[in-house]
């Protein structure tokens, strides 16, 4: 009964008798596709957006339209990015919106015009936010349920909590923090975007980060490396509640109120930039960057099927459709990239 | 293993998968009779019945969501299907009995159309599962809603057809969709269990690899399971809005959650290749009955009961459906 014996055999004839290594700009190319289609999409849909807006108002869009569009994006920029950390482990996170709900609440429920109030309730709210993702991880990682039941069930705890915070759309938040964070003047919010995007490589070079990506390619492996499978689990979970928990306060901060329902579209929006931004469901493939980009086109999808006069009732079939288009055309370039032969 | 070949308890000499369904079945008559205790009147034949008709919807929905779970999949288009099945049957019946099996047939045929894309998205494009299923979720609502002009157009405000709303009435004691549904699981208990087609889907399920060395068109039964679940899903529009009279925007919203959880808590493996739809039967009775058990407390607030709803949801999925160690 020794678990020695019983170990499935790893073929490792098969993988070396593979074809030729690919040539390193190929091989390249190759790991990069999805971050380079997930850009393609962005800037075909930039500038759909650009030309149906100019045929329309007879001018370019201008500093307004930019910064108004990056203040839009903004939570969803933060809940893909959460929901990143999860798919690069195979998890998915369906908790996002319910984490949004009860930070944008706890937000507009309990914040003051202080300097004092604003920086304590962002810290406790992002604490908190870090306390339900350990509630996620902990379920995942150490009772050994799967993923997507667990954040079901804590995406109904978490809206109950936030109506318990909130019971109708109302509260406040204070002008500067707005005007800190998403100032409609100037785009204010892409210091958030590129404070995101330096942890992300920060992340990247990180034990924490490649235990990650190691996780996530071959949970097997990984154990068999040594690597505290269970605990980066967990931790994954952890930093979905916190950037789940900002996207929460950037939702509040742009709609400067508390709405208990306004997160829960960003469970399925979030799934989406990360589907349009390249990351693999399979995990261990994938770069936040990416999401941000996916999360950035499918803000600019609304504004483009508002400018191309589309019934807004069919917004969601062109938005379904865009999403499988995406996926679709990954595939193919990825099919391509590889000389044809799958 | 060992300690089930030599367990001196008999119950053990049950594999697990079966092990689970009796699990489910557990549950189901214990949340009843906390139901019971509770509120005397819960455990009385009425009550019990309404428990059950509203179970046959979740458990038809998740009689398909079943299929696709079995071989790895999920099917997230679930609730606008039943959404915009509602409406097509009101809209193509226009209330009356004699255009409704011509308005159940395309009802149904739209249901297996939006699988069969489903399918051949996920089986022959290659795309994910939960992209494919999300992304036609999209398009269905657009498509309902831009079609309806978000309901408010001339055909759908008839009523359904009296001949369907009658299966729901009880002059007879039992509503003709018990039968119906009893009917449904024998039919699918039997092609699991019985027929080549249902061992297929196990084969798929635990390895498509292997199932596909050994000969079976991998992708044709996946395009098929998919089917199914759109046709069930249809099915469950067709019989909410028989029970309900008129469609309403977002109908199917809360059977998503439903349905997987019910084949989950039934003991289906969200990894596919185990399950019954005997467990996904029980784990529906018994999410409806933990439902309707929260709502009549009244001293709990709506918000109380979702928290309660996902925390007990969380109890019993700890209690049996965590994996083995080494997965």
């Amino acid at each position: 009964m020794s678990s020695v014996n019983t170990a499935p055999e790893t073929p490792a004839v098969l993988s070396t008798g593979r074809a030729p290594m690919l040539s390193r700009r190929r091989h390249a190319l190759l790991q990069n596709a999805p971050l380079l289609l997930a850009a393609i999409i962005l800037f075909g849909t930039l500038a759909l957006y650009v030309f149906l807006y100019h045929r329309e108002l007879d001018k370019f869009p201008g500093a307004f339209d930019w910064t108004s569009l990056t203040n839009t994006a903004l939570p969803l920029v933060f809940a893909a990015v959460a929901q990143t950390m999860v798919v690069l482990t195979r998890g998915i996170d369906l908790s996002v919106g319910g984490i949004i709900d009860v930070s944008n609440t706890l937000a507009a429920a309990n914040m003051r015009p202080s300097v004092g109030s604003m920086v304590f309730w962002t810290c406790l709210i992002l604490l908190i936010g870090a306390l339900a993702g350990l509630l996620n991880g902990v379920l995942v990682a150490y009772a050994r349920l799967p993923p997507i039941l667990v954040t079901l069930a804590t995406l109904a705890i978490f809206q109950g909590i936030a109506v318990r915070i909130l019971e109708s759309p109302g509260g406040h938040i204070p002008s500067t923090y707005t005007s800190t964070f998403t100032n409609t003047q100037r785009p204010s919010g892409l210091l958030l975007v590129g404070a995101l995007v330096l942890l992300w490589w920060l992340f990247r070079r990180t034990r924490f980060g490649v235990g990650v990506f190691a996780l996530g390619n071959d949970e097997h492996a990984a154990l068999a490396n040594g690597l505290p499978v269970r605990r980066l689990k967990m931790l994954v979970y952890v930093m979905s509640g916190v950037l789940s928990a900002a996207a929460g306060l950037l939702v509040a901060s742009t709609t400067t109120g508390g709405d208990a329902n306004a997160g829960n579209i960003y469970t399925l929006t979030s799934i989406a930039a990360v589907v349009v931004g390249g990351i693999s469901f399979m995990g261990g493939r994938g770069s936040a960057i990416g999401a941000i980009f996916g999360a950035f086109a499918l803000t600019l999808v609304t504004s483009v099927l508002f400018f191309a006069h589309i019934d807004r009732l069919y917004t969601s079939f062109y938005q379904g459709l865009f999403l499988i288009a995406a996926v679709v055309l990954g595939s193919l370039a990825g099919r391509l990239a590889r000389g044809g032969n799958r | 293993m060992t300690a089930e070949a030599v367990g001196g308890r008999p119950w053990l000499h049950l594999n697990e998968d079966k092990r689970r369904i009796v699990f489910a079945c557990a549950a189901a008559v214990a949340v009843f009779l906390v139901g019971g205790v509770l509120n005397h009147s819960f455990l009385s034949w009425p009550a019990i019945r309404a428990n059950l008709v509203i179970a046959s919807f979740v458990g038809l929905v998740a009689a398909g969501q079943m299929f696709v779970v079995l071989i790895g999949g999920i099917d997230l288009s679930v609730p606008w299907v039943i959404n915009s099945a509602a409406i097509m049957l009101i809209s193509t019946s226009l209330g009356k009995d004699d255009r409704a099996a011509y308005a159940v047939l395309a009802t149904l045929g739209l249901g297996l159309v939006v699988g069969l894309v489903n399918g051949v998205g996920v089986a022959y494009v290659g795309v994910p599962a939960v992209v494919m299923t999300l992304g036609m979720n999209g398009v269905m609502e657009g498509l309902t809603l831009g079609r309806t002009k978000g309901l408010t157009c001339e055909s759908c405000s008839s009523y359904a057809p009296p001949v369907l709303t009658r299966m729901f009435s009880n002059s007879t004691g039992t509503p003709a969709i018990l039968f119906f549904w009893l009917i449904v699981a024998i039919a699918i208990a039997f092609v699991l269990s019985a027929t080549t087609f249902g061992r297929r889907i196990y084969s798929v399920g635990n390895s498509p690899r292997a199932s596909y060395l050994a000969g079976i068109n991998v992708r044709r039964l996946t395009v098929v399971l998919y089917m199914l679940s759109g046709m069930f899903a249809a099915l469950c529009g067709i019989a909410l809005v028989s029970f309900g009279g008129q469609p309403n925007l977002g109908m199917g919203d809360p059977f998503l959650f439903q349905s997987i959880a019910a084949a989950v808590v039934g003991g289906v493996s969200i990894l596919g290749g185990r399950g019954h739809y005997v467990g996904v039967a029980a784990g529906a009775i018994m999410l409806v009955v933990l439902v309707s058990v929260l709502q009549g407390q009244t001293w709990l607030k709506e918000s109380d009961r979702s928290i309660v709803y996902g925390v007990t949801i969380l109890g019993i999925l700890l209690f049996y459906a965590r994996s083995h160690k080494d997965a």
